[in-house]
């Protein structure tokens, strides 16, 4: 039921990127900015409250991602090229810009948020995925050993080929990575819908961001119960990744499985109306 | 903000077919006859490596480059195994590159020049932890071996004093300790390194093993080490026998000795092991031990005596500690003073540069960044140069 709630909610103007359109909504209510952060930070402006008596207020169906920050706070900026260039190259926007966040209120940029060059978001995800009970440094330990192993099985087999196969063999893990993620995506999904008293599983195109967690999951769930009990998470997880690097494996079955299953179900489709 | 990140992952990681056949120059010069023979000055190769495999021959001009040292090499000098990380990178490469640094150079300049006549010199490398020292042993090891050296090494003394399975009563001590297994693995690696001096030197005094078994008089060493091999209970007091025979003979001058204790801080610190009444074990009660601090004195001429403080494996030490005080302690320290502290510190820029050079043309830096200079100051910055970091930072990028 929650994305027919989050459909909703995109309906309001306030957008979570700080795009000068918020930001002039939110300058257009001077007395907004002015006001304690203590009242600021308690979550929604008088602006957000005056939307949201606009959209009936639903039964059964509450609030589910909160943020402590109203919609007059920017996200930082991390990138280091940004604040590189010089005065003269910035555009007229990149001017008002730069201009605007002496005023704006921004956010404080997360913890595990960096200005390295090294710095990869789907690998940040992935990590925090893997994490439990909030042990960053065990989760993270464990995905550059994966790395780690995945390039020395790569070079291992590198040394081993004849020349003409060396330029076939990927020993960058990144991209070894990104496109095993990818390859375990899947482009359709089911989901359960409601009709006459009984639940029918619905094929219905799934949004970016839900493919990608899907994909995550579905390889950390994998190499977490179908392992060896003696064997340990790096070992596994650089398996499965170069599985699912040449689009074989346990986890891009599971995405075809799916698919079966929603061409299956095709004549459910109807059951759709978003 | 995820429509975002998405165009960043995007942007960042488009394929690049060049990526791909980056590889291709590599692959002929890793795969073909090794780089002991000369290198062309024009080669990727000549910045970060050079082709004197030599130890006796490296000088100032061979600072922070690597040499290679051959596989067949590395079986009989160093039986034991290197260093794990060193390991995993000599077996990803298919080869073993040691980069020549300053603190190993001062030490083959004063082994070059050893008096033997005189009294056996103490060398100790010190350092923070992940500085190089044990690699720098390997180095003088090497040196060594290619001189006909007779090596004594002992890759890890912390090994001898915690995870003992079995600890046997001495037969020769009733106060001491017996530790079978590490013995005989030790006697096992002693001989394949030393497989030729075992037939040439010759024992100088009988010793009775059991009612049966002896060992008389003027026969090879090499059957003192047999005996510690095949009757496992004997092998800490074949330890003790060879090192005793090696000691005294050493004047004689038919050969060289040199002994190389790594962690060498073990010997004079405290154990993990307990009798079966659950009381400690000092380390002088190791029979073990005790034979190696005999080794570790200076009255013995005819050799020299390099040793690494250690505080990786070490027990009871903090973390912070590399001086010798603080890891030898008041015991350890008055035992091998006098001796000459060679300090090993992190690479300076141009060890550095060398150093990454070295992985960019194994191509083990696969990430498109760390080639540019924003990567590579972010390296410097993470590692702060030191070698150990540096390591395990570049095998994930």
């Amino acid at each position: 039921m929650t994305h027919r709630f989050r459909t909703l909610r995109s309906l309001f103007p306030i957008s979570r990127s700080g795009t000068p359109r918020a930001a002039f909504l939110g300058s257009s209510w001077p007395a907004k900015m002015a006001a304690p952060v203590g009242k600021a930070a308690r979550g929604w402006s008088v602006l957000a409250l005056g939307l949201r008596s606009v959209v009936p207020r639903l039964p059964g169906l509450t609030q589910v991602r909160w943020s402590r920050y109203g919609p007059e706070y920017r996200d930082p900026q991390i990138d280091k090229e940004y604040y590189r260039k010089p005065l003269a190259e910035l555009t007229e926007e990149e001017k008002y810009e730069q201009e605007l966040r002496k005023i704006q209120l921004i956010k404080a940029a997360p913890a595990a948020k960096t200005s390295s060059v090294f710095e990869d978001p789907v690998i940040s995800k992935f990590t925090n995925m893997m994490m439990k009970g909030g042990n960053k440094v065990l989760a993270r330990s464990l995905m550059t050993q994966t790395l780690e192993a995945v390039k020395r099985k790569q070079f291992e087999k590198y040394h081993a080929a004849s020349a003409q196969e060396q330029a076939t063999i990927e020993r960058n893990p990144y991209t070894i990575f990104h496109q095993a993620l990818k390859n375990c995506e899947p482009v359709i999904g089911l989901v359960p819908i409601l009709r006459g008293g009984h639940f029918y599983q619905v094929p219905v195109p799934l949004p970016d961001r839900r493919r990608r967690f899907l994909a995550m999951k579905w390889m950390i769930t994998e190499c977490r119960e179908k392992k060896h009990r003696r064997m340990l998470m790096p070992e596994k997880l650089s398996h499965e990744l170069l599985e699912a690097f040449h689009n074989q494996g346990p986890v891009v079955k599971k995405k075809q499985d799916m698919h079966k299953m929603a061409e299956a179900n095709r004549a459910l489709a109807h059951y759709r109306w978003w | 903000m995820l429509k975002r990140m998405t165009r960043l992952v995007s942007g960042a990681r488009q394929l690049d077919p060049g990526r791909l056949l980056h590889g291709g120059p590599q692959a002929p010069q890793s795969l073909a006859a090794h780089p002991d023979n000369q290198v062309p000055d024009g080669s990727p190769r000549a910045v970060s490596c050079t082709s004197e495999g030599d130890p006796a021959r490296h000088g100032e001009q061979h600072e922070a480059r690597h040499y290679c040292i051959p596989l067949q090499d590395l079986r009989t000098t160093f039986p034991h195994g290197l260093p794990p990380r060193f390991g995993m990178q000599v077996r990803t490469f298919n080869e073993a590159c040691l980069m020549v640094r300053r603190p190993a150079l001062e030490l083959l300049h004063y082994l070059k020049n050893t008096n033997f006549a005189h009294p056996a010199v103490r060398y100790v490398l010190y350092g923070e932890k992940g500085t190089g020292k044990t690699l720098s042993l390997c180095h003088v090891i090497h040196f060594c071996a290619k001189q006909d050296w007779l090596i004594l090494h002992i890759p890890d003394a912390h090994l001898w004093v915690k995870n003992c399975r079995d600890l046997l009563q001495s037969t020769y001590n009733k106060q001491r300790f017996d530790q079978p297994v590490e013995a005989s693995s030790w006697l096992k690696n002693f001989k394949t390194a030393n497989e030729r001096f075992l037939s040439q030197i010759k024992v100088q005094e009988k010793y009775v093993w059991n009612k049966r078994e002896s060992t008389e008089k003027g026969h090879p060493l090499g059957e003192v080490v047999e005996q510690g091999l095949t009757h496992v209970r004997n092998a800490t007091d074949a330890v003790g026998i060879v090192l005793k025979e090696l000691k005294s003979q050493s004047r004689l001058g038919a050969f060289r000795l040199l002994v190389a204790v790594d962690g060498v801080n073990a010997l004079w610190g405290r154990t993990t092991l307990k009798r079966e009444d659950k009381s400690p074990v000092a380390p002088e009660e190791l029979a073990l031990v005790h034979s190696l601090r005999k080794m570790v004195r200076n009255d013995w001429h005819g050799g020299a005596i390099v040793l690494t403080l250690s505080q990786t494996g070490s027990l009871f030490k903090p973390r912070k500690a590399y001086l010798p005080q603080e890891l030898l302690g008041k015991e350890g320290f008055d035992a091998l003073d006098p001796f000459i502290p060679i300090l090993v510190s992190n690479y300076s820029p141009k060890e550095f540069e060398s150093c990454i050079q070295y992985y960019l043309e194994n191509s083990w830096l696969q990430h498109e960044k760390a080639h540019t200079e924003e990567g590579k100051k972010e390296l410097l910055f993470l590692s702060n140069a030191n070698p150990g970091q540096l390591e395990r930072l570049c095998a994930y990028l």
